[in-house]
């Protein structure tokens, strides 16, 4: 992102890179905006009224886009593995394996939604279709904006503005991406492993009171 | 695209003055400016919606406006004086200073920070549009849903309050990030965390409050928005919702959010009461540790909001006791001031003056806030006019005294001429007389039974006189703003522009440099050896005398750019679309998907956009060299 | 882990390309091994608890190694987990005066 900079870059009085810490800030602040939007779920599930709830999740098709979503995160890492190295076309053809994984995340994800659609469940059906839909369209479109990212970066290193001196660019860029990922992760444990394990969360509760006490 | 880039209205513009000039600067002072204008005419807006209140209010059974009118003038007053006064001007103040403190050229992201105010003023634009749209917000400041659900206002007032905010909270939160990494990176050679004036380190901290803080309000206004857009249920009760969900996220944002209105205020009665008393702050160390704690205990408190909605034995004691502790660090604060004065050779200038007036003021809100930690007194106190005092005293009597302290003690740098004393004294007087007789009295009131929020009384309540004294009072306070904009007037046409560069013998480093301060601020970066640079000045020279004359036009200043003010404008046209959308599908449709190429495209553009043209940077801040 | 932070420092801040695969395959066998006690329908909050330690787990390899948070400057560190550990307090919180972990 040297494209992306601010004042020129010089020393600075912490040693830390503008723009990185920026970015981890913006990280720090966006683990605020998941975690509402996952307290939310959690504060409703099992309160709807009507309609599905968590037994609509399926679990296998999720597990194989999480699958995707975690190798899109290593397919990051070698890019900037490669351009570390000052491998341009490497770091070329991880960014587009990146970009290419996280739309084939997009794709299951429009699939599900279309499945939910067809076995009656809408963010207007019920609070856990509000909820569960919301939160997941968000981080959805977390990974939208981070694929257009991706492609940005693919389409300045064809005009030399990416390269080896530049390559915090790719870095910040990645930082992003594995946030996205362990988002994912969160939600996938949390809102679909157990969420639809039909364990009750009190029982979970139970026990850490249990411990405490 | 990069044949368009020099054509027209988007070759980037470069001229140094202008309208063009200011819409496309990214230099802190000028944003800074149109911050505190900003600011200061929505204060006048939100202090005539006060007035009306107050006419109303006046006698019983008055019929001045009607009870929707009345509901829309206190929901728009507590909206704007919240996010359209103090925090932006906050904002003007940590805009101007914070680099002129901390010895830097500018701000890290100077793009990003004329973006955060264009996203400010838009939304505020936006809010206000609703009054011509005759949906003019009416459901209070805090916006309770399930009230603010489709169910109970299926109006379009809640819509405009909600995209209102959401545009100018991204504004906030950009702003806040930006801040974090300059004052963290940006600091001059020798300017330690520890040597920091305080009221960086209250900028610090609000920051921080501010990038925390405000996703939660993000998120809770993005369900109301999907609510009442789309459909959903996250506030609708018939499918099983609860109705504390967003008084939860309200206040886990609304306490914080309350920090983020003080703390600024005492940063700067933290600089101005050691320069009037010449001596430094008693305390340094103490004071800024406790507006850390104060941050960090905001978070754990929201709950004492809603201590009579019934949420049990436990919580509601675990909030009351954390909410008696935060009292502490700020209990703290007032005695480290009033050690500050204690031998103190004191001079009661205008800046002076308002510092006083605002620990007073502050105190009182203080007292009667923390009243509000028990329990039981709170469940008496709760939604009467008790409550409304507080407040006013927290944010009135603590936060516009303190920032009129620093417009006096700051004016100078901000415009090179200083406002006169002797009008800036009859301001202070008539300011501090009438904001007592408006808010002492309501202390009375809310004890005597009288609710918030009500818009008439009937005259066998027994409420008359000391309504009637409140109004009065509320006039006073008009009077005394018309004396400070005659100050302001008369000053910046009539007074001498100032000759020395610390007309008020202070100790701090934006002191060091010319009134107003040139483009690049410090011809050489200063190197700090303490804490007070100014003060230490013989021992340690800031800018060393024998230092050869500089040519400015050799500091690389980043360019002026459109694109902040396009991508806000995109952002704001996204939502007038959605409010566009519910009534006209279709041409709500077009509006949002040609502002959302827009959107894109323009932040593709700002992103890979230079921040220092190639051609430009020494000639056209040339201007800076005649400064 | 010793071998790796070992490597770490031979290269300079980051893993290399075989840590990288390594962690990978890690995550992807954890996984697995998710989804695996998901179909053995136990249901019990032991069970619970365990998936919640695998998830937590996969967060860290990631945080740790993907984004280089356990070789990079430890202020990063506090700006990301200082909110974390925010934001889960108000989430226990916040379940618990809405009644979710005892109802």
């Amino acid at each position: 992102m040297q494209y992306l900079a601010g004042v020129p870059e010089h020393r600075t009085s912490t040693g830390l890179n503008n723009r990185k810490l920026l970015m981890w800030a913006f990280l720090g602040s966006d683990v605020m905006f998941f975690g509402s939007l996952i307290t939310t779920h959690l504060i409703y599930r099992g309160q709807s009224l009507t309609g599905p709830a968590e037994e609509i999740l399926n679990i296998p098709v999720t597990s194989i886009s999480t699958f995707v979503l975690l190798m899109s995160s290593l397919a990051m890492v070698l890019a900037l593995a490669a351009i570390q190295r000052g491998n341009i076309r490497g770091m070329r053809l991880w960014l587009s394996a990146t970009a290419v994984l996280g739309m084939i995340f997009i794709g299951f994800q429009m699939f599900e939604f279309y499945e939910f659609a067809h076995l009656g469940l809408t963010p207007r059906t019920n609070l856990f279709g509000s909820t569960f839909l919301v939160m997941t369209g968000f981080h959805g479109a977390h990974v939208t904006f981070g694929v257009f990212w991706l492609w940005s970066l693919v389409f300045l290193s064809f005009k030399g503005k990416v390269r080896q001196d530049t390559s915090l660019d790719v870095e910040i860029a990645g930082l992003y991406w594995h946030f996205v990922d362990i988002v994912w992760i969160v939600i996938f444990g949390v809102v679909y492993l157990i969420g639809a394990y039909g364990v009750e969360a009190s029982d979970a509760a139970h026990a850490v009171a249990g411990m405490l006490s | 695209m990069a044949t368009t880039a020099r054509v027209g209205i988007l070759q980037r513009p470069l001229a140094p003055t202008g309208v063009w000039s200011w819409i496309t600067t990214v230099d802190h002072k000028r944003i800074g400016i149109l911050y505190g204008v900003t600011a200061l005419i929505m204060f006048l807006i939100g202090g005539l919606e006060a007035l009306a209140i107050r006419a109303q209010l006046a006698t019983s059974d008055a019929n001045v406006i009607s009870a929707e009118t009345f509901n829309a003038l206190f929901t728009m007053h507590g909206t704007t004086m919240v996010f359209m006064v103090v925090m932006p001007a906050g904002a003007a103040f940590f805009n101007f200073l914070i680099p002129l403190m901390i010895g830097a050229r500018d701000v890290a992201f100077p793009r990003l920070n004329a973006f955060s105010y264009w996203l400010f003023l838009f939304g505020t634009v936006l809010m206000n549009v609703s009054f011509l749209a005759g949906a003019a917000p009416d459901s209070g400041w805090f916006g309770y849903a399930p009230l603010t659900a489709n169910t109970f206002t299926p109006s379009a007032s809640v819509d405009y309050w909600v995209l209102g905010l959401q545009v100018l909270g991204l504004g906030t939160l950009i702003a806040g990030f930006n801040f974090v990494v300059t004052i963290l990176n940006l600091r001059a050679p020798g300017m330690t965390l520890m040597r920091m004036p305080v009221f960086v380190w209250m900028t610090l901290i609000i920051s921080f409050l501010i990038i925390f803080a405000f996703p939660v309000l993000t998120i809770a206004l993005t369900l109301l928005m999907f609510d009442r857009f789309f459909g959903t249920n996250f506030f609708a009760m018939a499918a099983g919702a609860d109705p504390l969900l967003w008084q939860h996220f309200f206040w886990i944002f609304g306490h914080p959010e309350v920090y983020i209105l003080i703390l600024p205020a005492m940063g700067i009665v933290s600089d101005v009461l050691p320069t009037f008393a010449r001596k430094p702050l008693f305390g340094y160390a103490t004071v800024v540790f406790a507006g850390a704690a104060i941050a960090f205990l905001g978070f754990g408190v929201w709950a004492h909001h809603m201590f009579t909605v019934g949420l049990g034995a436990w919580a509601t004691g675990a909030f009351a006791v954390a909410t008696m502790t935060i009292a502490v660090p700020t209990g703290v604060k007032i005695f480290n001031w009033m050690a500050t004065l204690y031998g103190g050779s004191l001079r009661f200038q205008t800046p002076m003056l308002f510092a006083l007036g605002f620990i007073l003021m502050f105190m009182l809100g203080g007292l009667s806030g923390v009243m509000h930690a028990s329990v039981p007194v709170d469940t008496q106190q709760q939604d009467s006019y008790f409550v409304v005092a507080h407040f006013h005293y927290v944010l009135f009597g603590g936060s516009v005294f303190g920032l009129m302290a620093g417009i006096y003690y700051w004016f100078p740098k901000f415009t090179g001429r200083m406002l006169r004393e002797g009008i800036g004294k009859v301001h202070f007087w008539i300011m501090l007389i009438g904001f007592n007789l408006t808010f002492m009295p309501m202390h009375v009131l809310g004890v005597l039974g009288m609710p918030r929020r009500i818009y008439t009384y009937s005259a066998d309540q027994g409420w008359d006189l000391l309504n009637g004294i409140v109004s009065a009072g509320a006039f006073i306070i008009a009077i005394s703003l018309l004396v400070f904009l005659y100050n302001v007037w008369t000053s910046l046409r009539n007074n001498p522009r100032v000759t020395t560069t610390n007309p008020w013998g202070a100790s701090t480093l934006e002191w060091s440099i010319p009134n107003p301060p040139p483009v690049y601020n410090f011809a050489v970066v200063p190197t700090v050896r303490s804490l007070h640079p100014l003060w230490d000045e013989d021992a340690n020279p800031i800018d060393p005398p024998a230092l050869p004359p500089v040519d400015a036009r050799a500091i690389h200043m980043p360019s002026p750019s459109y694109w902040p003010v396009v991508l806000a404008g995109a952002i704001t046209l996204l939502a007038a679309g959605l409010l566009i959308w519910k009534q006209a599908s279709l041409p709500g449709l077009v509006i949002m998907m040609a502002s959302g190429v827009l959107m894109l495209y323009s932040l593709f553009r700002f992103a890979v956009e230079p921040a220092t043209e190639p051609v430009h940077g020494h000639g056209a801040h040339g201007a800076a060299a005649h400064h | 882990m010793a071998t790796i932070h070992d490597h770490a420092a031979e290269h300079g801040r980051h893993p290399g390309v075989r840590q990288y695969i390594t962690i990978a395959v890690i995550l992807g066998i954890i996984t697995l091994i998710e989804v695996g006690i998901f179909f053995l329908e136990i249901t019990s909050w032991l069970m619970a608890m365990i998936l919640l330690t695998l998830s937590l787990s996969k967060f860290a390899l990631v945080v740790g190694y993907f984004m280089h948070l356990k070789f990079d400057d430890k202020r990063f560190m506090a700006l990301f987990v200082i909110p974390m550990i925010a934001m889960v307090s108000i989430a226990v919180v916040l379940l618990a005066v809405f009644g979710n972990l005892t109802r």
